[in-house]
């Protein structure tokens, strides 16, 4: 890595060693313990990812905890997973027909449960990261959302998808514009204007996905305002296709074992190329009165929608 | 009392947790309780005990304070000795394994972990005795009906087949026997005490006690509760992985084939002998059915559903020499029924005028 003569506001200072040792004890005791113990690994991972991640003059830190994501995946596998299954199950012992209706309605309730979920990892991330002892949060606990998200991405997807890249921009803006930091409300701006024709593009000549996937992450950051803070990020398509390679390369060539640093390139790579502008004032920055919700994203790991 | 001599390396830094102001402190321990003292101001009083570990890095270890949020002390430095025993414990891998150690702990996981498979894979075996016939009944009632009216019945078949039963059962009441109206070399036992032997069985047996042989092993399954097992080790696995299978049809189909497990099929195959052996039948002719369909495998047949059958039972020439060391050659057998019986069951299908044929029924649609 080479020394920006400009130093960025955020500074990565992990090493790969140090993250060796939490995955690898990580991944012996998920498998010791047949799965359980991966709420707990997780929260170590981002306990170590957070702590080396700096902001101008401080470093985050995540207060999320392994019970808070175990709690939330027991709520979903009890409230939902299970009784589908039942439902299900026996649903099919009846005849294929009743069968369908409780596997149409259930596709439904995931479908809801994913916007919902989306929503409710971003104010569970916020809510459980401090920077100078301020946290962020939301009050709004996004069962709207979860509707909206229904809504717009099925039109995004009905005239051939052509709407896609504007419900992808709506429903980030809508998200982001929910939540807060300290006593300041996000601001997303992201425009679909930017990326259209690029998604056009991608119609015709399929690589263009690539860099039509590169160009939206970019949009969606750079659109996002926090009080007098501005967001920029700046990876191009070609650090992506170098990232997917590498880690492509790591995988193979390790015989999956690698898997387990996919979250700390990835995590490094958004850190490096996430820019801010802008100032802070620590004195007006005072604490979030938002309401803490007790469990974690369980919604997001049970639907398993994937992280960034 | 206060901070007594403090290492020139030692730095405490302090969010209240109302604004991001950082301030430099220092801390004035006063037994149990402590202020933290900043220029001219003074924070506190707090108590030790209030205090919660939040992280460390290399460098530092931050706490929490009972209530105020974002409220954090962070230690840089050797911490001094006095300061020490004060502070609450860290955390590393998770509450529980630190308090055992992180060895101690891995050998729990491993004891709990084995313990569990152990369970979870024998759960059907003792929960199925547990399950009531009653329910099992109704079960098997609502997945077949009347099989879409593929039942064979003539008054002189059903008295034959229920001859057949009584013979190798002692309770033939809970047991519906029926022969089915599909070609098919097969047999199965569903929830319910519901036995359907295929027609293509029926026709292509040599003699009754053929039948009979396949039916007490069908019994066995009844008997040993083998079905209901095998619906709850369906309804586990739809449970444990995710239970959204995209085959409608499937989960039941495969519940409802034979694959009852090799333990199972042996266990059906020696009530199978027990019983044939009380009612005088001899093995032979089960023997000679086992023979043929492990010749009929061995040529490359196209009849598949020959190929189903054996998937899920014990290779055929091993339980037709399981038949065959059950023949007592000092024993009086006698035919399962007479010849004029065995004919009624074999004519049945085709003198029932009402009966449906041939396949096309739901359950087995895919
Ligand atoms: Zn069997």
């Amino acid at each position: 890595m080479t020394e920006d003569t400009k130093k960025s506001a955020f500074q990565f200072h992990g090493n790969w060693v140090d993250f060796a040792k939490i995955a690898l004890v990580n991944l012996l005791l998920t498998i010791i313990t047949l799965g359980f113990y991966r709420f707990w690994a997780t929260t170590r991972e981002r306990e170590y990812l957070w702590s080396q991640t700096q902001f101008i003059d401080e470093r985050f830190e995540w207060v999320g905890t392994g019970k808070e994501l175990f709690i939330g995946f027991i709520i979903i596998a009890f409230l939902f997973l299970i009784p589908f299954s039942l439902l299900y199950f026996f649903a099919t012992i009846i005849n294929p027909l009743a069968a369908g209706i409780v596997y149409i309605i259930g596709l439904l309730f995931v479908f809801y449960f994913v916007g919902l979920a989306k929503y409710r990892m971003l104010r569970y991330r916020l809510s459980r990261t401090y920077w100078h002892g301020i946290r962020g949060g939301s009050d709004d606990k996004g069962f709207r959302f979860g509707l909206t998200y229904m809504i717009k991405t099925t039109l995004g997807f009905l005239p051939l998808g052509l709407a896609n890249p504007w419900a992808t921009c709506e429903l980030w803006n809508e998200r982001w514009e929910k939540l807060s930091f300290g006593p300041n409300d996000f601001q997303s701006h992201a425009s679909y204007n930017s990326v259209f024709g690029t998604y056009l593009l991608s119609y015709i000549f399929f690589p263009f996905t690539w860099v039509y996937q590169a160009r939206l992450r970019r949009t969606l950051i750079d659109g996002l305002r926090l009080e007098k803070l501005e967001f920029a990020f700046t990876a191009s398509t070609f650090d992506w296709i170098g990232l997917i390679i590498v880690d492509v390369l790591i995988v193979l060539g390790t015989l999956g074992i690698g898997l387990i640093f996919i979250p700390y390139r990835h995590w490094q790579f958004y850190i490096n190329h996430l820019e801010a502008y802008g100032e802070v004032n620590l004195d007006a920055l005072t604490q979030s009165q938002t309401a803490k919700e007790k469990h974690g994203e369980g919604l997001l790991d049970a639907f398993d929608v994937g992280a960034i | 009392m206060a901070n007594d001599i403090v290492d020139p390396f030692f730095s405490v830094s302090h969010f209240d947790g109302k604004t991001a102001v950082r301030r430099k402190v220092e801390i004035q321990t006063i037994g149990q309780n402590f202020f933290l003292l900043e220029n001219e101001r003074r924070h506190g009083p707090y108590t030790f005990d209030y205090m919660h570990f939040v992280s460390k890095t290399k460098d530092n270890i931050s706490y929490g304070y009972e209530d105020i949020d974002g409220w954090r002390l962070t230690l840089s430095g050797p911490i001094p000795e006095g300061l020490k025993p004060l502070l609450p414990a860290t955390r590393t891998y998770g509450s529980w394994i630190d308090k055992l150690g992180l060895g101690k702990a891995s050998v729990a996981f491993i004891a709990v972990s084995a313990a569990v498979l152990v369970v979870g894979m024998t759960a059907p075996q003792w929960l199925a005795p547990i399950i009531p016939q009653s329910v099992e009944n109704s079960l098997g009632d609502t997945l077949v009906g009347d099989f879409g009216g593929r039942f064979c019945n003539t008054p002189d078949g059903k008295a034959a087949l229920a001859k057949l039963t009584n013979s190798l059962d002692g309770n033939p009441d809970d047991l519906q026997v029926e022969v089915v109206n599909i070609d098919m070399l097969n047999a199965v036992a569903l929830p319910g005490g519901k036995i359907f032997l295929f027609e293509g069985l029926i026709q292509q047996a040599e003699s009754v006690d053929e039948v009979a042989g396949v039916l007490g092993h069908e019994i066995g399954h009844v008997r040993e509760r083998h079905v209901m097992q095998g619906l709850l080790r369906q309804l586990g696995l739809s449970l444990v992985l995710g239970g959204l299978n995209e085959n409608v049809g499937g989960v039941l189909n495969s519940a409802l084939s034979n694959s009852y497990g090799r333990d199972a099929e042996r266990e059906a195959d020696s009530h199978s002998i027990r019983v044939m052996s009380e009612a005088n039948i001899s093995p032979i002719g089960t023997k000679g059915f086992f023979e043929k369909l492990a010749d009929m495998t061995n040529e490359d047949n196209d009849i598949s559903e020959m190929t189903s059958y054996m998937s899920s039972h014990p290779l055929s020439t091993e339980r037709a020499a399981a038949f065959q060391k059950s023949f007592d050659a000092n024993k009086d057998y006698k035919p399962a029924l007479s010849s004029a019986e065995w004919g009624a069951i074999k004519s049945m299908c085709k003198n029932d005028p009402d009966v449906k044929s041939g396949f096309g029924f739901d359950l087995f649609d895919e």
